[in-house]
């Protein structure tokens, strides 16, 4: 692995911050220190500092609740990997992590669901799961997607990579205007 | 009778201290719990406790960020404040932000949205 050609790569694509493994809640909470810093040292407006860290903690905490809840071996399949680019204008923030095949059908319809609402729609969606009642055992409260969505303003993209009959690999990215 | 809450701030969770003096309810800093459920579990039964016995409560709430199942758990907590405030006990809020984050404002007034006593949203410099 030559990481001097990693980090050209990285370069090139606008990759300020990447991270590839387990998991943990302090690992999220280190990176996240860390992501705040760099982007406070930034030009940008505070409250797209805001924004992006709301999306990273959003994203970081839900593909660790999803591997917690579904007990995705650790090692491999139980690493995660975020990137924070910056193209142009915009903050791009991506996650990545190992799904089971059986659970894509209702994630991504539960995604274009979320792509389809306005504003608006996003803010009545939000209150009407806030006031519904959670299946027991729920490690969130079911409004992340929408909550970076309705930072985002650019919708949620992902691509789902199968990797053998058990497992696929889904990435999550939000975009996020600096101005 | 005294109650006492007093959890310290960690980076992921706010400071949540009540001073018996005052009947004022403080919550700082930021809210991004590993289990937001699991760590407003015993701040929501001393609600039940505090609003079944005391006849007042000032909730002085300045959270920067809040994930998302952290903003379910406020909500339920202003629930049993409205649910209070229905049976006569005087409860308010103050709720401060920096005028830099908007965010936080558009939480406040969602959040004031959802009750009807009396919640008071104001700037400070930080």
């Amino acid at each position: 692995m030559d990481l001097f050609q990693l980090r050209e790569q990285f370069s090139k694509d606008g990759i300020m911050m990447c991270f590839n493994g387990p998991f943990s809640h302090s690992i999220i909470e280190e990176l996240g220190t860390a992501i705040k810093n760099h982007l406070a040292n930034e030009n940008i407006a505070r409250v797209a500092v805001q924004d992006v860290f709301a999306a990273y903690i959003e994203m970081t905490q839900n593909a660790r609740n999803y591997l917690t809840k579904r007990d995705i071996p650790t090692g491999d399949t139980g690493s995660a990997t975020i990137m924070i680019a910056k193209k142009d204008d915009v903050y791009v923030v991506t996650s990545g992590n190992v799904v089971l095949r059986n659970d894509i059908t209702e994630l991504t319809s539960r995604i274009d669901d979320i792509n389809l609402l306005d504003q608006e729609s996003l803010k009545k969606e939000i209150r009407r799961q806030l006031r519904s009642e959670l299946p027991p055992g729920s490690l969130g409260a079911g409004i992340g997607l929408m909550e970076m969505a309705k930072r985002s303003g650019f919708g949620l993209e992902y691509s789902i990579r199968d990797i053998d009959d058990r497992f696929s690999f889904f990435t999550l990215r939000v975009q996020i205007q600096q101005a | 009778m005294m109650r006492m809450l007093d959890i310290a701030q960690s980076q992921s969770t706010p400071r949540i201290s009540y001073d018996p003096k005052e009947h004022v309810l403080t919550i700082s800093g930021e809210s991004y719990p590993e289990n937001s459920f699991e760590f407003y579990a015993p701040v929501s039964i001393w609600f039940k406790e505090y609003l079944a016995a005391e006849n007042r409560l000032r909730l002085d709430i300045n959270v920067s960020y809040m994930n998302s199942s952290s903003t379910k758990c406020m909500l339920d907590l202003l629930d049993l404040l409205e649910e209070a405030h229905q049976k006569g006990i005087t409860i308010d809020i103050v709720w401060r932000y920096d005028h830099d984050n908007p965010r936080s404002l558009d939480l406040a007034e969602e959040f004031k949205e959802e009750v009807t006593f009396p919640f008071s949203i104001i700037t400070v410099e930080q």
